[in-house]
């Protein structure tokens, strides 16, 4: 284990960019899968139909094809990202697909009661998606959440295919100078353990405060 | 606003019937953005163009029955039939699988057949792929026999692993685009952003000429060449035959001047198995002095590199081997 030792600082750099690139995708798929749940059950033909669309787009593609299409596809439409952004954007879209999922799950098991009561006070379709419906939807779905959040973790390593130095990239070149794999990528598995077992005892910890005692 | 649908209503079939169409769209769509990444004929394929296609494999000798020791490694391989190579399959000149004949193509992946029919009667090689990253795992727990990957000796990885060779003497190369001034000497890199293919060689040689260079590294050839066309970095590091190869593709980039190092690639082997690497040293000699080397370079690195074959290195040249 003396090997990840000696090049502590590039998987301590490695992790900190696979953190970076976790948090950042992760609040993007969070915020775009909280919208397209929306849109898959709001009221408007058209926007469900968008909402649909787009969940089976990024749910039935491979993130790596994602991944090539965006670093070398968009460059030459005359769009270029720096590589980390790239990665950002498209883990954060991908992602958004399956919290979008796991969010309309959690829509429709709040009682359709709630959404009569909400109407009956004269609130709008958001106002009661958001002041009453959403709320308790959200917390019933932290376990899911938790367990895209892991998942989005582990595929933060596809980006070093496309050049973003995180973890597994990291890793790779370690293993170039010291040709000693086993360990190497042992150590980097850890890494990634650590970040997940820590990932899903916050889910625990977060689930039962926010769970609605019925 | 009647009928407040929450909860989706069963009446709409319309995102049922979309399932099915939107998967189509999307491969017609991604289809378009592959064919316009691949810009330029496929035909031209570097190394896929053999010249007076002779298989250099059929005419080889076969090794003695008197150098086959019994209980050797070689006579283990020669019982099973085929060798068991670690390599690659996307690395132009080298070892690339061609997707028409289903062969694997390329110098390395040449002289594993060579190696196959020397020690089996026939040129039988299964290669094991995404080798890189595990070389030397492989090699030590017998996955492979041996490991023909542009796999530079170095006397840390020589700890884990043996070599037989070096087998072809390279070196490191910088590619810019045409017209980009400012990169001269490899110590102009400093400072710049600078792509190398992952799992190369190149990366530790830019560390060490230009030890301020941001390194961006991409799995294969071409992205590595699309990346520096679309200007994601300043400069590309790679082996100096892949970059002529490169150049003749993509006429907008051109080599800075001579290589900046000297690798030396070796045949990876058991890290214990001396009767092995005397055995594919001799069979290294033999090649060097038939022509067998020669006429696979020709074959292989000979249709971009201009000139007469070099003269292969010298077994046990340097230090690890």
């Amino acid at each position: 284990m003396d090997v990840v030792l000696r090049h502590l600082s590039a998987f301590t750099d490695g992790i900190t960019t696979t953190l970076e690139l976790t948090a950042l995708s992760f609040a993007g798929a969070l915020l775009i899968g909280v919208v397209v749940a929306a849109l898959r059950v709001s009221p408007v033909a058209a926007l469900r139909g968008v909402g649909t669309v787009y969940v089976e787009t990024f749910q039935n593609t491979p993130l790596l094809v994602l991944l090539v299409l965006f670093v070398f596809g968009l460059p030459e439409v005359g769009v270029i990202f720096p590589l980390f952004t790239t990665a950002v954007i498209v883990i954060a879209l991908y992602e958004a697909a399956y919290i979008a999922e796991a969010v309309r799950s959690g829509i429709n098991t709040v009682s359709i009661g709630q959404a009569e009561a909400a109407r009956a006070l004269g609130l709008t379709f958001g106002q009661s998606l958001r002041l009453v419906i959403l709320p308790q939807a959200l917390r019933g779905v932290v376990q899911p959440i938790g367990n895209i959040f892991i998942a989005l973790t582990m595929n933060t390593s596809l980006a070093a295919a496309v050049g973003v130095v995180e973890l597994t990239s990291a890793a790779n070149r370690v293993n170039l100078l010291e040709a000693q794999p086993i360990p190497v990528f042992v150590g980097a598995g850890l890494g990634y353990m650590v970040i997940c077992a820590v990932a899903g005892l916050l889910t625990g910890v977060i689930e039962r405060k926010v769970a609605i005692v019925r | 606003m009647s009928g407040f649908p929450l909860r989706r209503p069963r009446a709409a079939a319309s995102p049922r019937r979309l399932r099915t169409a939107v998967p189509a769209v999307l491969a017609a769509l991604s289809l378009t953005a592959l064919a316009a990444c691949s810009g330029g004929s496929s035909s031209d394929v570097p190394g896929g163009a053999k010249p007076a296609g002779e298989d250099v494999a059929k005419k080889a000798d076969v090794a003695p029955d008197s150098t086959i020791l019994p209980n050797s490694t070689m006579a283990k391989i020669k019982a099973r039939g085929y060798l068991i190579v670690g390599g690659s399959q996307d690395a132009p000149l080298w070892s690339q699988l061609n997707p028409i004949s289903g062969k694997t193509d390329g110098f390395d992946a040449e002289m594993g057949r060579l190696l196959a029919k020397y020690i089996i009667g026939k040129p039988e090689v299964k290669i094991v792929s995404s080798a890189t990253e595990t070389r030397e795992a492989l090699l030590q727990n017998g996955t492979v026999d041996v490991v023909f990957q542009t796999y530079t000796i170095t006397p840390k990885r020589a700890e884990q692993v043996a070599f037989a060779g070096p087998y072809y003497s390279s070196g490191q190369a910088i590619l810019v685009k045409k017209g980009a001034g400012g990169i001269k000497v490899p110590a102009d890199l400093n400072g710049k952003t600078v792509i190398a293919g992952a799992n190369t060689p190149a990366i530790a040689a830019i560390k060490q000429v230009a030890p301020d260079a941001k390194v961006v590294t991409f799995g294969s050839d071409p992205e590595c060449v699309t990346a520096l066309r679309q200007g994601r970095g300043d400069a590309y590091v790679q082996d100096q035959a892949l970059l002529v190869a490169d150049v003749k593709q993509n006429p907008d980039t051109t080599v800075v001047g001579e290589p900046f190092t000297a690798d030396p690639y070796g045949i990876g082997l058991g890290h214990d198995d001396v009767a092995f690497k005397t055995f594919v040293n001799d069979w290294l000699r033999k090649i060097g002095q038939d022509g067998s080397w020669q006429a696979i370079w020709k074959q292989t690195l000979g249709t971009v590199v201009e000139g007469n074959p070099p003269t292969p290195p010298a077994i046990g040249g340097v230090p690890g081997s």
